[in-house]
């Protein structure tokens, strides 16, 4: 082979990198639609905003085949223990964006039967403000998960715990 | 029959469990003691009130009423398109009513409703679990002492950690 052949087709890179690369443009979401955010949730799936651009159209609705979860709605008390349930069934690594006034904070609903906010519970990596978000922002906010997912940094990762 | 004749009757064949007949916005509002709730119902629907449009409950604390508790029942006429509301009053002690499952499917649900945010048994009812808050849930929140932010019901859940161990700063 020669030098030049080499220099066109070869790259180097960090394999922290390519599978940073690799992961952040094929981000399988598991949507957990509650209420009227899960609605803008779809239209951000649609054609005009289409987030398959961003890779992240295989849309799964079994837990054990994503890596985000997008919470999208308001989360009763009796739907907690169910979200709980499901962000523990996925795979690691795995990220969590919160849609909406109502998944991150309660929104309006200052009540006793709606969570204040899903982060009191379970970890959370983008918050998507609004109510409900555009489906723009529904893009950005994806956008912004990307360039996390894209600084993960393997020496964070701390052996799993072993069951004793 | 009209609505007019229905409620004379009614009023003469239940004498002392009929306290008071209103009228609202035009409509007629007979309020009744709860336990012949199933009976009054079943004279309005013999004389074409075929219609269960929606049961409701009210709690009468801070308002005064009859008794504390109130379970409202909407009936409509599909042939003379009238309209009349029962107000069925039960009290704090003795929280039960008759259910009237067995004369409109349709109210299964509706006191299922009703018993989890009101706690109102509902007798003859052929399952009554709570419909709405979860089965372990203690309470019946539309009741007015019950507080509007709940009893900390929210803030019970286990607090699930990043599992890898990924630094935990991104908040
Ligand atoms: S934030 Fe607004 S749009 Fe979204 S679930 Fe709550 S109320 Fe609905």
């Amino acid at each position: 082979m020669q030098h030049d052949d080499v220099k066109s087709n070869v790259l180097t890179t960090t394999l922290e990198s390519a599978i940073n690369w690799g992961r952040k443009n094929s981000l399988w979401p598991m949507p957990f639609g509650t209420a009227c955010c899960g609605i803008e949730f779809m239209a951000a799936l649609a054609a005009r905003t289409d987030i398959s651009r961003f890779g992240a159209e295989a849309i799964r609705f079994s837990p054990r085949q994503s890596d985000l979860l997008i919470v999208a709605g308001r989360i009763s008390i009796k739907m907690m223990p169910v979200l709980i349930r499901i962000y523990e069934q996925m795979p690691e690594p795995k990220w969590v964006i919160s849609m909406g006034a109502c998944a991150s904070s309660g929104g309006v609903f200052d009540t006793y039967s709606v969570i204040q906010g899903i982060d009191r519970f379970i970890p959370v990596d983008v918050y998507i403000p609004g109510c409900p978000p555009r489906p723009e922002g529904v893009v950005d906010g994806l956008i912004k998960l990307q360039e996390l997912v894209d600084k993960e940094k393997f020496s964070d990762y701390a052996p799993p715990a072993t069951n004793s | 029959m009209s609505l007019a004749d229905t409620l004379s009757q009614i009023k003469a064949t239940f004498p002392e469990t009929v306290f008071d007949v209103t009228e609202h916005a035009g409509e007629k509002i007979i309020h009744i003691q709860g336990l012949v709730v199933l009976d009054v119902l079943g004279e309005f629907q013999k004389s074409g009130f075929n219609f269960l449009a929606d049961i409701t409950a009210v709690d009468n604390m801070t308002l005064g009423g009859f008794e504390r508790f109130a379970v409202v029942y909407h009936l409509l006429s599909q042939e003379t398109a009238e309209r009349v509301t029962v107000k069925a009053y039960v009290s704090e002690e003795n929280l039960i009513l008759p259910s009237v499952e067995s004369l409109w499917k349709t109210a299964d649900w509706q006191e299922r409703e009703i018993y989890d945010l009101f706690g109102i048994t509902f007798e003859g009812h052929p399952n009554l679990v709570r419909i709405m808050n979860p089965d372990d849930f203690e309470g019946h929140p539309l009741r007015k002492d019950y507080p509007r932010l709940g009893r900390k019901e929210r803030d019970n859940f286990p607090i699930v950690e990043r599992r890898i161990g990924r630094k935990a700063q991104r908040n």
